[in-house]
């Protein structure tokens, strides 16, 4: 189990490589920080590259305070996509932990399902941009639906792999107790799967923005692929960048969102929590026991 | 005062598929409070035996009685323990040991006490609100323990519970489960692959060997309880130690392993 966990990028630990304290380490990146910039930043100025291509960070700032400041047109654009992207993400999420249920309760139903999301996990996925919205049109929907089927793979097979992951010798445990199905799905099934459900459900709120965008590139009239779109399309790269930017800013946000969700659920996990949870259960039965 | 009989087998039988024999022909009877090992290589149908008794598999021919009852399927009055203490990672010892009462919709402030007095019996004083993950493997199988005394069976299946644990914490444990389990109310069925630890343990020794899964002998261990280590170095020890792989031998013989 631990190791599908391992496997997911988002348990790739990109802050524990800094030696010292922590100062030290913000001081460094910092100072690499500033030192690539200015790099950049000169390479434009002396002409060594196109500015018109590749533009100046000083003036992709100057985009990101006229985008979201002086004319704030962006903020209406990043609520569009960001509501595509959780509408479509949550769709996606609950068709694929359903199915993913479904196939793991009825052998029947898996072997139906089998050749099925064979042919789904052959395509690639964005392909069907276009197609979603000849279908459902130049609005919100079709942005939703690409969001929803890029989403829906990972929390589907994280969520076969974790339920299938139960021990034989946990469901002859749950069984010698003489436990219903239902016991055994949510006291054992569930919590046992949890873990890589997690895993399952991060990948998909990363990959959602993804979708979203790129239907918005194919057709849209509101959102940041099309806002993207415009600004490149009138060589306005510093807006572009500016609206780049923000992107990554808000898919890491929710990632880290996520982590730290993903971290209380899972609280047997992590040995802080760990301790902390065991203090407050001593209490309360400790004081039901009157101990 | 006659014995009172608890399990009778007779010719239970067991088949996997078509041609799988995992126990044939198993004759037996077991008198309620006694002990009994059942001693064999991999693959001698020990397990399979233990899970036909406590009704997780069901048998493909013969008797198999359970207090003069037929075994249908799981039984309140039966509990099992395995190799591995299948204790649920996001739960506490004590929550986990009250599993059996939440299962079975008992759980109550006395079910509360009674898990606390068998975290204390198995010797897990101050780790009762631990996780399993904070816990060694033989403090685990501790819990297992407490959690299967917890289920009010009197008829307990232990399948190689400690089978995975260094050599001196599985002494330790097996010394803890006789105090734990003595006197005439508590039936045990042990499975092993350990001779020594077989005899150590048993009123009674049932030696299995495979293809097809056969009880070979029953050998009645006539030591003097409470056991202790020393009567391991024993002449009469080693007689039955010998006992064992003789019958063992005897089917072995030949045969690939």
């Amino acid at each position: 189990m631990s190791n599908d966990q391992e496997a997911s990028v988002s348990n790739i630990e990109l802050a524990a490589d800094y030696k010292g304290t922590l100062g030290g380490a913000v001081l460094r990146h910092t100072i690499i920080f500033f030192v690539i910039m200015f790099i950049w930043e000169m390479a434009n100025r002396t002409g060594f590259s196109n500015p018109l291509l590749l533009p100046r960070p000083t003036d992709i700032v100057a985009s990101i305070w006229k985008i979201y400041v002086t004319q704030g047109n962006v903020w209406y654009h990043l609520w569009v996509t960001f509501k595509e992207a959780m509408v479509g993400c949550f769709i996606g999420c609950v068709i694929g932990i359903g199915l993913a249920v479904a196939a793991v309760l009825s052998d029947t139903f898996r072997q139906f399902l089998k050749p099925y999301i064979i042919i789904v996990e052959a395509t690639p996925r964005i392909a069907l941009g276009p197609i979603f919205v000849t279908w459902f049109g130049f609005g919100m929907s079709s942005k939703v639906a690409l969001a929803a089927l890029v989403c829906f793979f990972a929390p589907f097979v994280n969520t076969i792999t974790g339920l299938l992951g139960v021990e034989e010798e946990s469901y002859e445990l749950f069984r010698s107790l003489g436990a219903t199905r239902r016991q055994v799905f949510w006291k054992l099934m569930i919590p046992t799967a949890l873990p890589t459900m997690n895993a399952g459900l991060k990948l998909a709120v990363g990959s959602a923005f993804g979708g979203a965008l790129v239907a918005e590139f194919i057709s849209a009239q509101a959102g940041m692929g099309i806002l993207m779109a415009r600004y490149t399309m009138s060589l306005n790269m510093p807006s572009a960048f500016a609206g780049l930017l923000s992107i990554t800013l808000y898919g890491f946000i929710l990632f880290r969102i996520m982590e730290i969700i993903d971290k209380r659920v899972l609280y047997w996990l992590s040995d802080d929590l760990m301790a902390k949870k065991s203090v407050k259960k001593e209490t309360k039965i400790r004081g039901e026991l009157g101990l | 005062m006659a014995e009172e009989l608890v399990i009778q087998g007779s010719a239970l039988g067991k088949q996997f598929g078509e041609n799988v024999i995992a126990v044939e022909d198993a004759n037996f009877t077991i008198p309620r409070g006694s002990f009994i090992s059942l001693v064999g290589p991999s693959g001698c149908g020990k397990s399979t035996l233990l899970r036909l008794i406590s009704g997780l598999i069901e048998k493909s021919g013969g008797d198999l009685l359970v207090r003069n009852a037929e075994v249908v399927g799981p039984r309140s009055d039966i509990g099992m323990m395995f190799q591995k203490a299948v204790l649920l990672d996001w739960r506490t010892s004590i929550e986990n040991v009250l599993l059996p009462d939440e299962i079975r919709g008992t759980i109550d402030t006395d079910a509360k006490k009674r898990a606390w007095d068998h975290l204390q019996l198995v010797g897990l004083k101050d780790f009762e609100f631990s996780f399993p993950r904070q816990l060694s493997g033989g403090m685990q199988q501790r819990v297992a323990l407490a959690r299967l005394l917890q289920t009010g069976a009197d008829i307990m299946l232990l399948d190689e519970p400690f089978g995975a644990l260094d050599e001196f914490t599985r002494e330790r444990l097996n010394d803890e489960l006789l105090r734990i389990v003595e006197g005439p109310d508590i039936t045990t069925i042990f499975v092993t692959h350990n001779i020594q630890e077989a005899i150590y343990l048993a009123d009674q020794v049932f030696v299995m060997t495979p293809r097809p899964g056969r009880i070979a002998a029953q050998i009645e261990i006539d030591l003097p309880t409470p056991r202790n280590i020393d009567m391991t170095t024993t002449p009469e020890f080693n007689n039955y130690v010998q006992q064992v792989r003789d019958v063992l031998a005897g089917h072995l013989d030949g045969q690939p392993l």
